[in-house]
């Protein structure tokens, strides 16, 4: 290997760790400061993969006017490493500056501030990885593209473990972004030696700069202009930080406030409406908690309460900063509450889901026909269920009340008696045994004092209201599955009306480029674009059935992700060595992942949580290895030219950008894991016709 | 002349570098708070809005005025949305059809409860009544932290609806034996035409009106409801005019003004001021405010603090803390205003009624639920001193 294709093979591989955690450290922080559902998940995937083709796509133009240089890509690996950690506090800062502290905001308004802040680094990041391929064929003609995409996959997948398994357990973002940035900043030092020019003298200073700027500002920009930040931590599920202001202690997870120290109303609704049906609470299951309501729970004098809580970190906080206190009997459980319950053999008198609203693919699993089944079966025959969903005022606005009345159905699939009370949050109470509405008179008769209820209720919560709300329950309204997360789409609905949006201009617009750019292609791009797609579109399906049998387990789905880019290196390696019969390897490799997802869902579908874990990691890691042994194969039948590598490049990114998107907003929430499956396999069908309608345009 | 070599050259440029982004986090941070993002978000005419036809539920505005071209304007609200056939009003419930302006909101209210007066706030008007209490669609404003959002930011077309003529209502209102019917929840205001035809009844059949209400009304329609208005609760949502733009879509000054009239026109009412942490919990915003209620309106109406809980749209912020609402109200009460509540804070001292003269306990409120109650009539039970308000049905 010549020194200067070492060198070269250096940068890409550190460009490949860099850019991972830089997109996964993006992602954490636009859901820090941006509403954290399924769809902005998507989206900024869908922006990040999109803005890589279309940089991918740049380099050909700019390969066609000048010639690529050691040099200039020296700048670019520098000013890529520069514009990391520029981009992290500049998603921070400017949040304040484009819209009202303190204020949610709507799908386009997200959409653009994502665009706007991640195009520089993301059209950088495409750009780079074929210019480092330009710059390589000047120095060896014939250059094989592919190994380019075999050590910019290196280099992703290590990126990946590295932030997975080390780095968001010991790093804060900004630090996780130096250490990734490292290894470029070194490789790219070393293309200029022995003799570095002041030129990258000052880049490798600018970057160093930035980068040490933003550790010692990093705590700096997360202060809060109410209050002070007492504490500030990055657990594996998000960000936690504390807020004091005055005597009140409000913990904010991503950025939202999610409980305070004085919030009495919350924690008296939570378990005084559950509770204060039962004759004895002796066992009770907490499935994540919120401020004060230990000190309601032990007015019952309960046996055991065991508290379920995902994220050790949160109940740390919880129980540092007082906002919940220990109580005699107590047993804190780190881990996801729906494997708790399968696990454990235990009955309880109530389970109270203290969950937020089911906008993810994570949180829906707790509002599923499966889920209150579960629940019912490890509940004592006059035991109680209770969760709730956010309130209204005064009128149930119809997108709410579809989201309502599909959780009521789904609930009354295996409780006979279901009451809904109104309020800023509304209590769904499910039992088998009679549910009283008086809850003050419940009270006083078992002689527990409140605050909020006993002077509020007949006035927030009268007969009437509670008549009102039970009575507009649409029993046409669908049931919530694991599979089918209904409740998805109408979350997707609430979100978008409480902004007077809708997502169709950016769907149309979506469509219509989508077409025109896919009419354009060749059939082997149209492999990769439909490769891309599915791969995309099969890892999100397969963390959407894993989290439905085994739970939220971070490590295991930390594997899939990274088994879904390990496959793809070992792939091009033996794609590259393909030389012959390349449509036909291409129409094999097709016919393989259409029939391994397929087998997939018909095993998840059969056998459930039967199947067994390691089955979702054999998946992931043959699905990416047919994906990476089909683009070396696709970039020799499109020829070595620079058009034909960067639009391959392009056609995977930009496939993987659309697999994202329709799979995670579109495909599951409306179709269900059954047809979204059935819809991928549909769009490699339809790429194996094209590829075997017609002549490969170049067929070796 | 001096000279720079490369090294020079590098180690200033660094250093500037880094002086420069040292600085930069502190201008930004700057920005957060009262002062970043849109300055004001008010809102705007739908242009082309209006139905294609009027519904039952029509009724030909109450104040306009006919302009060239067959526009016309509305003479309501502040906003004075001027309107070209087809278009529709800010606040969403005015349509201009063919050169005549009318409301869509007649009749249909889409939120109907029976509410303890307590709630509205009105702690000085007949303690343990009920209203009964009624809106529409429609808000000419457009508050980040709205609790009624599903109604005050949709067209009347877009919601379940209630049929309920101003008849309608005095007989449900009788059935439910409230002694007051509300016009509240969303903005009554903008269902001008519905709420002033009912109250007209309503006072008619010695039932008693109260508009609950952001204030944001021009004179002359105010002047008219005045006529049958028994008693108001007003939202003075801020005492700073950039404030108001940026997080209600409104101004403060046609507030003031409703606050005036009201004073001027012999209305009890009540004025209720949310604590937005970090926009709305200033000493010095307070004391003026105050001082401004002190001089135009005097010292005898009741003024609620409430508990800020992040909604809707300004959901980043955490609530108010209750100390804050304790000062707040400390500070009003030591400026002369002598009855100052604390709102949504659940056994808070400042749910109760004191005697501004003795200081003894006159009301006891536990939320909605009243244990002690020590007025005669409009008295004090203890010192004979007149309370403001009024206590008695």
């Amino acid at each position: 290997m010549k020194k200067i294709e070492r060198a070269i093979l250096q940068v890409v591989a550190a460009t490949g760790i860099s850019s991972v955690v830089v997109q996964l450290i993006t992602i954490r922080e636009f859901l820090a400061q941006f509403q954290g559902n399924e769809f902005i998940i998507a989206l900024i995937l869908f922006c990040w993969l999109t803005l890589g083709g279309i940089g991918t796509l740049l380099a050909r133009q700019v390969a066609q006017r000048m010639r690529a240089s050691v040099n200039a890509l020296g700048i670019l690996s520098f000013l890529l490493a520069t514009l990391a950690p520029v981009q992290i506090l500049a998603i921070r800062f400017l949040r304040d500056f484009f819209f009202i502290h303190g204020t949610s905001v709507g799908f386009y308004q997200t959409l653009a501030y994502i665009g706007l802040l991640i195009t520089p680094y993301c059209l950088l990041l495409g750009y780079v990885l074929p210019y480092s391929l330009f710059v390589l064929r000047h120095e060896i003609p014939d250059y094989p593209g592919a190994r380019i995409y075999i050590t910019d996959n290196l280099g992703d997948v290590t990126g990946g473990a590295l932030f997975a398994f080390i780095l968001v357990f010991w790093a804060t973002p900004l630090q996780a972004v130096l250490i990734a940035n490292i290894p470029l900043m070194v490789a790219t030092y070393l293309l200029y030696m022995p003799r570095p020019t002041p030129g990258a003298i000052i880049l490798a200073v600018a970057a160093t700069g930035a980068m040490a700027f933003g550790i010692v500002w990093e705590k700096q920009s997360l202060v809060p202009s109410e209050g002070r930040l007492v504490h500030y931590q990055e657990s594996r599920y998000g960000r936690i930080s504390v807020h004091q202001d005055q005597e009140q202690y409000t913990l904010f997870k991503d950025n939202l406030p999610v409980f305070s120290s004085q919030n009495i109303a919350a924690a008296e609704e939570a378990i005084h409406y559950p509770l204060s049906q039962l004759l004895k609470a002796r066992r009770t299951l907490l499935i994540s908690g919120e401020g004060g309501i230990m000190a309601e729970i032990e007015k019952y004098h309960p046996e055991t309460v065991d508290y379920v809580e995902l994220d050790p970190k949160i109940a740390a906080v919880q129980f540092q900063f007082n906002l919940m206190q220990p109580i005699d009997g107590l047993n804190v459980i780190h881990e996801d509450g729906r494997a708790h319950l399968k696990q454990t053999t235990a009955r309880y008198d109530a389970i109270i889901l203290n969950l937020p609203e089911p906008d993810t693919f994570q949180v829906n699993r707790f509002y599923t026909d499966q889920f209150f089944r579960l629940a019912q079966t490890h509940l004592n025959p006059e035991g109680i269920l209770s969760f709730s969903m956010q309130g209204f005022d005064n009128y149930l606005a119809e997108a709410q009340r579809q989201k309502l009345s599909s959780l009521h159905n789904t609930a009354a699939r295996h409780f006979k008696h279901i009451l809904l009370l109104p309020g800023q949050r509304i209590f769904f109470l499910c039992r088998n045994a009679p549910i009283d509405w008086d809850i003050p008179a419940l009270l006083e008769h078992r002689n527990i004092h409140t605050r909020y209820i006993r002077g509020y209720y007949y006035g927030n919560v009268t007969r009437e209201r509670v008549d009102q709300l039970n009575a507009l329950m649409d029993p046409q309204a669908p049931i919530n599955r694991d599979e089918s997360p209904r409740l998805i789409k109408i979350m997707f609905s609430q979100w978008f009306d409480k902004f007077a949006t809708s997502p169709v201009a950016f769907m149309l617009v979506i469509a219509t480029v989508s077409l025109v750019y896919v009419a354009r292609m060749t059939r082997a791009e149209y492999v990769l674009f439909s490769t891309g797609f599915m791969t995309m579109g099969s890892e999100i399906l397969v963390i959407f059935a894993f989290q439905i049998f085994f739970g939220y387990i971070y490590f295991q789905i930390g594997l899939i992700v990274t088994v879904f880019l390990a496959g793809l290196l070992p792939g091009a390696w033996i794609g590259q060595k393909q030389i012959r019969h390349l449509k036909a390897t291409l129409i094999t490799a097709d016919g393989i992942l259409i029939s391994l997802t397929a087998v997939l869902i018909i095993m998840v579908m059969t056998l459930g949580d039967r199947l067994p874990a390691p089955s979702y990691l054999i998946f992931g890691f043959l699905v990416s290895l047919a994906c990476g042994f089909q683009f070396p194969v696709a970039l020799q039948l499109e020829g070595a030219g620079a058009g034909a590598v960067t639009r391959t490049f392009s056609a995977d990114l930009i496939g993987a950008a659309g697999g994202t998107l329709i799979t995670s907003v579109v495909l599951i929430p409306h179709l269900g894991i059954l047809w979204a499956a059935a819809a991928l396999i549909a769009l490699k069908l339809s790429s194996l016709v094209i590829l075997g309608g017609g002549h490969a345009d170049n067929e070796s | 002349m001096l000279t720079m070599n490369r090294r020079d050259f590098i180690y200033r440029s660094a250093a500037f570098l880094c002086c420069t982004a040292l600085c930069l986090p502190d201008n930004l941070a700057a920005k957060s708070g009262p002062i970043s993002g849109p300055s004001d978000i008010r809102g705007k005419v739908f242009k082309g809005g209006a139905p294609a036809t009027l519904w039952k539920w029509s009724h030909e505005g109450f104040m306009y005025k006919k302009l060239q071209d067959q526009k016309v304007v509305c003479l309501i609200c502040p906003n004075r949305c001027i309107l070209a056939p087809g278009d529709r009003s800010a606040c969403r419930s005015k349509v201009n059809m063919d050169g005549t302006l009318y409301s869509l909101a007649y009749g249909n209210p889409c939120a109907i409860h029976n509410d303890p007066v307590e709630k509205k706030p009105l702690f000085h008007f007949i303690p343990r009544s009920r209203a009964f209490s009624i809106a529409t669609t429609g808000c000419n404003l457009r508050c980040l932290n709205c609790q009624n959002w599903e109604i005050s930011q949709a067209k009347p077309e877009e919601v379940r609806n209630f049929e309920l003529f101003p008849p309608d209502v005095i007989k449900a209102a009788r059935r439910s034996e409230a002694v007051s019917i509300a016009y509240t929840y969303s903005e009554a205001i903008t269902y001008f035409e519905y709420m002033i035809d009912t109250a007209r009844q309503a006072r008619a059949a010695q039932i008693n009106n109260l508009l609950i209400s952001n204030g944001y009304i021009n004179r002359k329609p105010l002047l008219e409801l005045c006529q049958v208005l028994d008693a108001a609760n007003i939202n003075l949502k801020s005492f700073q005019d950039d404030i108001y733009r940026k997080l209600n879509g409104g101004r403060l000054t046609p507030v003031l003004n409703t606050l005036k009239t009201l004073h001027a026109q012999g209305v009890h009412f009540e004025i209720t001021t949310l604590a937005v942490p970090g926009y709305v919990d200033d000493d010095e915003m307070i004391k003026q405010m105050c001082q401004w209620i002190l001089t135009n309106l005097g010292p005898d109406y009741p003024l609620h603090f409430s508990r800020f809980f992040p909604r809707y749209k300004l959901n980043r912020l955490p609530p108010t803390p209750v100390s804050t609402l304790t000062k707040l109200r400390e500070l009003a009460l030591q400026e002369g205003i002598r009855y100052v509540y604390v709102g949504n804070v659940p056994t808070h001292e400042g749910n109760n009624t004191y005697c501004h003269a003795c200081g003894k306990l006159l009301v006891e409120r536990m939320g909605y639920y009243i244990p002690t109650y020590n007025m005669d009539g409009n008295h004090c039970k203890f010192c004979r001193q007149r309370i403001p308000g009024r206590w008695t049905a």
